[in-house]
């Protein structure tokens, strides 16, 4: 069983990364690039050059392109020693036209082309754009390179980028003082030092706080592994990780006492476990200079209500509690009755479930909901105290399960009915109780527990459609909403992470079903 | 004697005209002669059986004949009454007075002055072609390869590992970015939802071909030297009809599921579906007086989908010979 678990497992990331490798085909090679300026206000705003270069910028920023302007190739240069400061200014300044280069222009930017030629980049040159003599808006010359990014190196990089450790070499400011290294301590400053609390700090890493301690689930928090899934480029989100957009809290500030690390307490909705470093930030701000000791200034705010993944999360978990707790009694019933009323009715709602569409029956349910009184808009605040928020989105996502697993364990209920050891068992007098509860459940349950796993995990997934009718704020709507905005980043660590849930939940629920069931066996050769 | 006379003369014929002497054959004793059956006339004849068949395919009949009739016989306009203010979000009670009594309004009309009931039809049939089509070119593909990866093991190999790849990627994603490179029409639609969609039906018809296959009787014609498209085609596909009725039966309203979802999320085609009719008529839907905009074309879905859905079910269950007894 191990060695096959083991095997499933490495079958299981190859198919991952291909999963990732074609969804980046999809984007990157099949999408049409100009389509993300379609919406875009800044692109009709720049003319000229400035848009060729706006374009060629952000598709660097997308992940299209590499792409490397002649001015930048001239500093990196000189950053790294091969020219002075004076020949990078002689050579940045090329002319309008390739005509009206200066010999050390002309020297350099054939040594441009040449480094070009040499790793794959495609040079290309944008003469002014004049408007007698005088240049044109958005008109400067402008000489870059760019290439595309391969396959294979998109790939490396962002798998090798995937899971990110936070250690004391992290910071890359060349003031940073201090000793580089991590502490641990067991009264926390962050409750003001007195409280027991344990927490590893670093000085040097990215986070000041690695692991601490609160009083909420799941009570020990970390900020040592960072899941870089990729980053939004476009917008609400715009410049957000995307494992920062699924996991961030929402809703309303909260203000609580703190302790700043100067002493100073006040009353704030800061959350100093989630200090982050930033260079040369406490220089010259005193409202930073009265609360902080060193650049670990950059915290997140606590708030009031659920992160996206926690809705959805929360949401699903329960309806799918509920659906398992209605649906499967139900199903056991119509078994029983079978041809009775109550599998008649059963049938009804299973055949209705089926074949209107979801959007049809949630929005049904949801003006039946509406005509019940209960609440049809979700509001994150009012949502904590006030349960009327969740009953609509809750049931209108329990609907279709409770139809299914009815549809399912009836037919593996009949199915087992009709079997010979059900007769056995009756010729040999056991009663009719004993043989459904002790023979016939049981069988019965072995597929459905295949889809327990599945069910769990793919809580964390999100349901669109429910939560755009109700105006839930959680993950579901990620996935769209970055394809109808071209939110490259976005849209592949949203598949990566669909993907490793769907293909966990599978392999959990052969493992759960081996379990239940000692006569299923992996590891035994198929005959 | 006397009975017998009665019961076996007819009038004004004697025996001899009436009766024929046979010889006895030994060959044609040999003969076993069973019931005439006709499998497809068995299939009918069960489903006619259940009188509530008939109420379906009436049903069924009606939607058919305004999604395909109605549409050719009518003129359609969306947009000819765009500048009329008042011809917009109307009850039917409020449209009769408006436009007088006449079969166009008798869903009050919608968010641009346009008949509610004509643009419900037309965005049917234009929801109904997509998962005809789709549903039959899926089927096809889907079976044949099907049938191919049941058979050959390595090919099953193969198709194993595809499956579990293309199966993780979302649908969504692949439909979505599929619309957007080439234009969301309706053709590009079709390709769309066919490219992978067979898959799922093939990969369910392979499991019930592995099923199938190594059966006794198979096993049996196999040592009898029957070749393998025989036993395909003769053994196996006979019982595969009823699982094939079953699916289409959930394949069609499915894709018409799907195509609402689309549409709904805005990835829709470009062609007034039901789908994009009822994405669209969304807001008016707790709106007071504008509920007709919205609850015509979700229960024309409903309908249409459900009776489908049964009249396919109740095929598939007609389909499988063990309920010919």
């Amino acid at each position: 069983m191990k060695q096959y678990l083991i095997k499933r497992i490495l079958r299981s990331l190859v198919s991952i990364v291909i999963v990732v490798a074609i969804v980046m085909i999809l984007i990157y090679s099949l999408l049409n690039r100009d389509m993300i300026f379609a919406q875009d206000p800044m692109y009709t705003k720049v003319s000229n050059n400035q848009q060729v270069i706006y374009k060629y910028r952000n598709w660097k920023n997308y992940g299209y392109i590499d792409y490397v302007p002649y001015t930048d190739w001239l500093q990196d240069l000189c950053n790294k020693g091969e020219i002075d400061e004076e020949t990078r200014r002689a050579a940045a300044s090329f002319g309008r036209k390739p005509e009206n280069d200066s010999e050390i222009v002309t020297e350099y930017i054939a040594k441009f082309e040449a480094y070009c030629a040499e790793n794959g980049y495609t040079v290309q040159r944008l003469n002014a754009v004049t408007n007698r003599k005088k240049l044109a808006p958005g008109g400067a010359q402008q000489l870059f390179a760019y290439r595309d990014r391969s396959l294979l190196l998109r790939l490396w990089t962002y798998f090798s980028g995937l899971i990110q450790v936070d250690n004391i070499h992290n910071v890359e400011d060349p003031e940073f003082d201090g000793e580089r290294k991590l502490s641990f301590t067991w009264k926390d400053p962050a409750y003001g030092g007195e409280k027991f609390s344990p927490a590893v700090m670093g000085n040097g890493t990215t986070h000041k706080y690695l692991l601490y301690c609160t009083n909420k689930f799941p009570f020990i928090h970390q900020n040592l592994l960072f899941l870089n899934l990729g980053k939004s480029y476009s917008g609400n989100n715009k410049d957000q990780d995307v494992y920062e957009i699924m996991t961030t809290t929402q809703g309303n500030w909260v203000q609580s006492v703190i302790t700043y690390p100067t002493g100073l307490v006040e009353n704030s909705a800061d959350d100093l476990h989630t200090a982050v470093y930033v260079a040369g930030s406490l220089e010259g701000n005193p409202v930073l200079q009265d609360r902080f000791t060193d650049n670990y200034t950059s915290t997140q705010t606590v708030k009031d209500s659920f992160s996206r993944i926690g809705y959805s999360f929360v949401i699903a978990i329960i309806s799918t509690v509920l659906a398992y707790l209605i649906g499967l009694p139900i199903g056991l019933w119509m078994a029983l009755k079978k041809d009775k009323l109550i599998d008649k009715i059963g049938t009804a709602y299973i055949v209705f479930i089926t074949a209107v569409p979801g959007v049809g029956y949630i929005l049904m349910f949801k003006a039946a909901g509406a005509a019940l009184g209960l609440k049809t808009t979700f509001q994150m605040t009012e949502a904590n105290s006030n349960i009327s928020y969740w009953v609509l989105p809750i049931v209108s996502l329990a609907l279709p399960w409770v139809a299914s697993l009815m549809r399912w364990l009836r037919r593996y209920m009949i199915d087992q009915m009709n079997s010979d050891y059900v007769k056995f068992a009756r010729s040999g007098g056991l009663s009719e109780n004993e043989i459904f509860r002790k023979h016939i459940f049981k069988n019965a349950m072995i597929p459905i527990v295949h889809g327990i796993p599945g069910a769990i995990l793919g809580a964390m997934a999100g349901a669109f459609i429910t939560e755009k009718v109700y105006t839930v704020p959680g993950i579901g709507g990620l996935l769209i909403n970055a394809i109808n905005q071209y939110d490259n980043g976005v849209i592949v660590g949203v598949t990566l992470f669909y993907a490793t849930i769907s293909v966990v939940s599978l392999i959990l629920g052969d493992v759960l079903m081996s379990l239940v069931d000692p006569r299923i066996n992996f590891t035994a050769k198929a005959r | 004697m006397e009975q017998k006379n009665e019961l076996f003369t007819i009038e004004g014929y004697t025996d001899e005209e009436l009766f024929a002497h046979v010889d006895h054959s030994a060959l044609e004793s040999e003969k076993i002669t069973a019931p005439r059956y006709s499998y497809w006339r068995s299939v009918f004849r069960v489903f006619f059986r259940k009188k509530i068949n008939l109420v379906i395919l009436g049903i069924l009949a009606l939607l058919l004949l305004f999604t395909y009739v109605y549409p050719a016989l009518v003129d359609y306009d969306p947009f000819a009454n765009l500048m009329d203010s008042t011809a917009k979000h109307l009850t039917p009670a409020q449209a009769f007075e408006k436009f007088g009594a006449s079969i166009h309004w008798i869903f009050g009309a919608g968010a641009s002055g346009q008949p509610t009931f004509d643009a419900v039809w037309f965005g049917a049939r234009i929801s109904l072609s997509l998962a005809l089509i789709c549903a039959a070119i899926n089927m096809t593909i889907g079976v044949l390869l099907g049938a191919v990866w049941g058979f050959s093991k390595k090919f099953d190999i193969f198709m194993t590992e595809v499956y579990n790849i293309v199966a993780n990627v979302p649908y969504t994603l692949l439909i979505a970015v599929l619309v957007l490179v080439i234009s969301p029409s309706f053709w590009t639609m079709v390709f769309a939802l066919t490219v992978t969609g067979w898959m799922a039906i093939a990969y369910f018809i392979r499991t019930q071909v592995i099923i199938i296959r190594d059966r006794e009787y198979n096993l049996a014609s196999r040592c009898l030297g029957t070749p393998i498209t025989r036993i395909a085609t003769k053994n196996i596909l006979p019982f595969m009809t009823s699982v094939i009725v079953t699916m289409l039966a959930t394949e069609i309203p499915s894709y018409i599921s799907y195509e609402t979802f689309l549409a709904f999320i805005g990835m829709g085609i470009s062609d007034m579906s039901l789908g994009r009719l009822i994405g669209a008529a969304q807001s008016a839907m707790l709106t007071p007086g504008w509920g007709f905009e919205f609850w015509s074309p979700v229960l024309v879905t409903a309908v249409l989908t459900i009776s489908l859905y049964v009249a396919g079910q109740n095929l598939g269950d007609a389909s499988d010979p063990r309920t010919h007894m």
